[in-house]
């Protein structure tokens, strides 16, 4: 036998790997784990811990419940150690920012083992599920718990100059949106760094998500595209949504349109894209790469339908819908695979074969 | 700078050897000359064993159309004909010739002033064969079914390491213009592109020097070749993404480049028909780097062909000891060799010996269905499917979903895999159980 490692070409591979891509991944979550725990630790203590412990159990969690199905697998322990991969530690990470931080505890952990055993692991593992695990644990939780899935929390009490606030379980900025809510007082500012803003962990400030975004297309690991689309979608249509609305209250619905209602409308547009979950949505959860398309063509219908779909469910009902969204979306990829093939380089239309069918039948 | 859809940047370590100008490989004592060192049939034995053969003496003849003559590499006895392994792997004859030291060399006429006949005619004598890799007998492509009117020589020199083809247009620059014109005599064109990548500006500046050499830079316009600067990506040196880099044309789904009225040629190939237009050399050195960090010294040498790599590799200072793997040729598509008891053919443009540093020796982890190999692939095929329809046996799916059938295997797909699917040799699989089928 041969000393040298004797294998088909290409002998030069990239130091890329899928472990180096989770780690990535991780690494971009974290400003926004951060800046959710500090801007809610600023409006009081107690939740700032309780954000932290959330994430930790979720991750802990997570990581655990892959290592025992694995166990049970009947699979070495070294050997779960040396192929370890960090992608049940981000599903855990992003079920951890998808919870409140009052949620309980028990929501957590179901959560996550349901994200991890169910709909990961049952289906294959890494690369096999059919839709996106932390997406899929959170649902779980919102369905199945209820109020010990927690709810958003309101701020009013300025700390260090900052508004930040008490607690108290109310109506998301989204809700409070669609509702014409008057004690909405939150600016677009607000929306983007997190100050005052209700809602899930992770979700809470969104220039740290998008930071994260950024370093990860900086990495190679996303394309810069796909959020935007999504995002951008989404924006465009709640517009549209709200105009036609505003167009339809006072019935001479043509006239209306010719008027003066877009302008107004179009201040809907930052508060839509910055409220609730959709840039933690559509940077970290909707471009999983297991369920996107393969296409570049099937990536650009599929964003741009998931950002209707999302537009369309919050308005439907009255809040967020992000998750559903992508659910829905994540279920229908195959059909994207399916159905939206490229054509190959020099590819040729193929001359019509009927009539060597027919002869072939024949003979 | 003009460049295909896809491909990556792979790092090129060319430094390694860029600057080293080529060496005489000395003569060693024993030769093993395959008698198939091209694509298509193996050349037939012209000598008996026992026999003393001079340098450059006819050894094998081209047994049909697509085959090629066989010359001795060096002045010698033939000791017999025997089955060894070859860089792909499998057995194949070779003779074995041992030298006795002599100088005798037995040449073919010179030509000035050639026909074109003539050319294709000793192009065909000389036992050319496109050396890029391939082999194909270059005497069957001058004589193309198709009408023609462009001529690309590909001096991209896409894979990592390799630098003969650069050091070649750096020293012999002359010789190398002469052999272009040759070939674009011999098929009759007069629109010639050379197609060099943007990594070799020393070539580069080398060649459009010379007269009649059209630049991407200067304001010299009038010359009857012209020189394209290539985008610094791999696969650039492939035939059908130089073809579309070169003059925009895409060369249908498995047609050869005549089907858009191209044909391509290696610069060693070249060099080589110069050689033996106008020297009466027939084809039996060629130029080979001899790289990695797991050798000694790495060079550019001109060998004889037959040389055995051990003794090349004795040549360059032998190996370091953290060497993992052998290859012959370049590390995207060359062979991985199990031993250095393999002998040089007139397809090898290279010889490495990758630390564990370079090579990537990582098992194969789950498809992640990121799409980067979809992205890179220069084809436009879709080898996640490839590899998953192949890993489950399913190879009518890899063919008519993946498009496995009109993969080159150029690697870039397998390069780039975070999961690191063996996705080359899924392909391979797969086509030799669509031919098995058949």
């Amino acid at each position: 036998m041969s000393n040298y490692v004797y294998s088909s070409s290409p002998h030069v591979k990239s130091p890329n790997t899928t472990r180096r891509i989770m780690i990535d991944v991780c690494i971009a979550l974290l400003p926004a784990c951060i800046a959710g725990c500090v801007l809610l630790g600023l409006a009081e203590a107690r939740l700032g811990w309780l954000s932290f412990m959330v994430l930790a159990l979720a991750c802990l969690s997570a990581v655990a419940a892959e290592f025992i199905f694995l166990l049970c697998c009947k699979k070495k322990f070294a050997e779960i150690i040396k192929q370890f991969d960090f992608s049940s530690l981000v599903t855990g990470l992003l079920v951890g920012m998808n919870m409140y931080a009052t949620s309980k505890w028990y929501a957590v952990i179901l959560a996550s083992v349901f994200a991890i055993i169910i709909v990961k692991m049952l289906f294959g593992g890494t690369g096999k599920n059919i839709v996106n695990p932390a997406i899929a644990g959170r649902i779980f939780a919102f369905i199945a718990f209820g109020a010990a899935f927690g709810g958003a929390m309101g701020f009013e009490k300025k700390v260090f100059g900052i508004k930040a606030g008490f607690v108290q379980t109310g109506a998301t900025p989204l809700q409070a949106f669609f509702n014409a809510d008057k004690t909405n007082t939150l600016s677009n500012l607000d929306l983007l760094i997190g100050t005052g803003v209700p809602g899930c962990i992770g979700e809470i400030c969104k220039i740290a998500l998008i930071a994260g975004g950024i370093y990860l297309v900086v990495r190679g690991v996303l394309n810069f595209r796909w959020p935007l689309v999504y995002i951008l979608t989404t924006g465009v249509v709640a517009v549209l949504i709200v105009w036609i609305e505003s167009c339809m209250k006072d019935g001479k619905f043509i006239a209306a349109l010719m008027g003066t209602k877009f302008v107004p409308a179009l201040k809907s547009f930052l508060p839509s894209i910055l409220s609730g979950g959709l840039i933690l949505g559509a940077i970290f959860m909707a471009t999983d790469y297991v369920t996107t398309p393969n296409t570049k063509l099937g990536n650009y219908i599929y964003f741009v339908l998931l950002g209707i779909l999302t537009a369309v469910l919050r308005r439907a009902v009255k809040g967020e819908a992000v998750s559903f969204a992508i659910l829905l979306m994540n279920l229908l990829v195959p059909l994207f695979d399916l159905y939206i093939r490229r054509k190959p380089f020099g590819y040729v239309k193929p001359a019509k074969t009927k009539k060597v069918k027919e002869a072939k039948n024949n003979g | 700078m003009k460049t295909f859809k896809g491909g990556f940047h792979v790092p090129d370590n060319k430094a390694l050897t860029a600057d080293k100008a080529i060496e005489q490989m000395p003569s060693v004592t024993d030769y093993y000359v395959s008698l198939s060192q091209h694509i298509g049939k193996p050349a037939e034995l012209a000598v008996q064993v026992g026999d003393t053969v001079k340098e450059g003496q006819l050894l094998a003849k081209a047994s049909s159309f697509v085959s090629a003559n066989i010359h001795s590499p060096v002045c010698g006895e033939i000791i017999g004909v025997e089955k060894r392994r070859n860089a792909q792997g499998s057995m194949a004859d070779y003779v074995h010739i041992k030298a006795n030291g002599k100088q005798d060399v037995e040449l073919m006429p010179k030509l000035t002033d050639a026909t074109r006949e003539q050319i294709v005619e000793r192009v065909a004598l000389a036992g050319i064969v496109g050396m890029g890799g391939a082999g194909f007998p270059t005497a069957v492509k001058l004589q193309p079914k198709d009408p023609v009117d462009t001529l690309i020589i590909n001096a991209a020199e896409c894979e990592p390491y390799l630098n003969c083809d650069n050091r070649l247009m750096i020293e012999r620059t002359q010789e190398f213009i002469q052999g272009v014109r040759l070939i674009a005599k011999a098929i009759n064109v007069t629109n010639i592109y050379i197609g060099i990548e943007a990594n070799k500006m020393e070539a580069y500046d080398a060649l459009v020097k010379l007269d009649g050499i059209i630049g991407e830079k200067d304001e010299k316009h009038d010359g009857d070749i012209v020189v394209v600067l290539l985008k610094k990506k791999y696969p650039q040196g492939a035939e059908k993404t130089l073809i579309k880099a070169c003059v925009n044309r895409d060369v249908p789904v498995g047609g050869l480049p005549a089907a858009v009225g191209c044909i391509v040629n290696n610069v060693a190939t070249a060099y080589a028909t110069y050689d033996a237009v106008v020297n009466g050399v027939p084809l039996y050195k060629r130029l080979m780097t001899v790289s990695g960090k797991g050798v000694r010294n790495p060079k550019n040498i001109e060998l004889r062909i037959g040389t055995p790599l051990s003794a090349v590799v004795d040549f360059c200072g032998g190996l370091s000891d953290d060497t993992v793997k052998l290859v012959s040729g370049g590390p995207m598509m060359g062979f991985s060799l199990a031993g250095l008891d393999v002998c040089t053919t007139k397809t090898d443009s290279g010889f490495l010996a990758l630390t564990d540093k370079e090579a990537s020796t990582v098992l194969p982890t789950p498809c992640i269905n990121c799409g980067k190999c979809a992205s890179v692939c220069p084809m436009r095929l879709m080898p996640m499917y490839i590899d998953f329809y192949a890993t489950v046996g399913d190879y009518d799916k890899a063919v008519s979903i993946g498009g496995a059938m009109n993969c080159f295997e150029c690697g870039t797909c397998a390069y780039v895999c975070p999961a690191k699917r063996p996705i080359v040799q899924s392909v391979r699989l797969t086509k030799t159980k669509m031919k098995e089928k058949k």
